[in-house]
């Protein structure tokens, strides 16, 4: 039986597809978007949570910024799990990424806690907290998977030097 | 052109270095596979235009897929099992009606391809894309590109019994057009 011959344009295009679709920048970008959105959530979250005498019309303000901000924490997890996939050393920077930006973010919030002694504060660094064991959890994962995929390519190209 | 063998450990390496990030990996992944993936893909999908759209559509699921990929030695059976669901997701209206029949299993798995002769190779070739898309498609994964039962199985999601009552089936339906149309499988 004959193969069919692909045609000779295909090979380059594959691979223009493939950095387009592994574009580091894109995926670096929608991090940072999960990031920031889930930093706006907790703030205005917190401030929601711990201010009970808020006139009915900014509670629903809140309620809906909230809403924004789960929306695109969403999006962005739905894009990087999905569209812009994370690879072992993408998925290392970005748990590192999401450790030091949640450290900032909870500092900031110890710091305005400190300052202010608003409840709010405290509310948000608490989320901020919560967020940060997240973070700290998926980057000690992405680390570990890092590790096994190491070991194992070394292994296979031990066994592929031996013949 | 010649695929790889079956689990092949190069084969899990190169779905560990891409799995890893490496960037090399995938200009090494497509250089590897592109050609048994497009063959297949374009004799199932049988017109240029729509194999060169669902190419593409399988490499993106590729792309965006290997991260999942749990056993690296099955890079092979996972590939044209993308391909498969992806062929079969725009041939779906050819598809319908039931498939499965009782027969002897033992008949099927010790065939081989029936002729190497170039006239009957024409031939086959003829009533192969006369075939319904299964039919022909289980042909050209276990013929021609090589898999095994176990890997066929893989890629299509269903056990290996079944893949050799549709191998049988397609063979007893290879013959049929061969004889139809005058040859001998």
């Amino acid at each position: 039986m004959t193969h069919h011959t692909p045609p000779p344009a295909l090979a380059g295009e594959l691979r223009r597809l493939t950095v387009l679709e592994l574009s580091r920048g894109a995926r670096a970008g929608y991090v940072c978007l999960l990031l920031a959105a889930s930093a706006m959530t907790a703030v205005v979250g917190g401030l929601l949570l711990t201010e009970p005498s808020l006139p009915p019309r900014t509670s629903i303000a809140l309620a809906v910024m909230v809403a924004i901000g789960l929306s695109w924490v969403c999006f962005a997890a739905w894009v990087l799990t999905r569209r812009r996939i994370l690879l072992g050393k993408d998925r290392v920077v970005a748990g590192r990424m999401a450790v030091a930006f949640n450290s900032l973010f909870v500092a900031g919030c110890v710091l305005a806690a400190a300052i202010t002694g608003a409840a709010s504060a405290f509310a948000a660094m608490a989320l901020g907290l919560v967020m940060l064991g997240v973070a700290g959890g998926l980057w000690i994962r992405a680390r570990r998977q890092f590790e096994h995929l190491t070991a194992r390519r070394q292994q296979l190209e031990r066994e592929l030097a031996r013949g | 052109m010649t695929s790889p063998p079956p689990h092949d450990t190069g084969d899990e390496l190169l779905a560990v270095r891409c799995q890893l990030g490496e960037a090399a990996a995938f200009d090494d992944l497509i250089e590897r596979w592109h050609g048994p993936l497009w063959t297949y893909i374009r004799r199932v999908v049988g017109d240029e235009d729509a194999a060169l759209e669902v190419v593409q559509d399988v490499w993106i699921k590729v792309l965006r897929g290997i991260p999942k990929l749990r056993d690296g030695s099955k890079l092979r059976a996972w590939l044209f099992g993308i391909a498969r669901r992806t062929v079969m997701d725009r041939l779906r209206e050819r598809y319908a009606g039931p498939l499965e029949t009782e027969i002897d299993l033992s008949e099927v798995a010790a065939d081989t391809w029936p002729s190497h002769d170039e006239h009957e190779l024409q031939q086959l070739e003829g009533a192969l894309a006369r075939l319904p898309a299964v039919e022909r498609d289980v042909l050209t994964l276990f013929y021609l590109e090589d898999l095994t039962l176990a890997d066929i199985g893989e890629a299509l999601k269903v056990p290996v019994g079944t893949v050799k009552s549709r191998l049988f089936r397609a063979r007893r339906m290879l013959r049929e057009a061969m004889n139809a149309g005058g040859a001998q499988p």
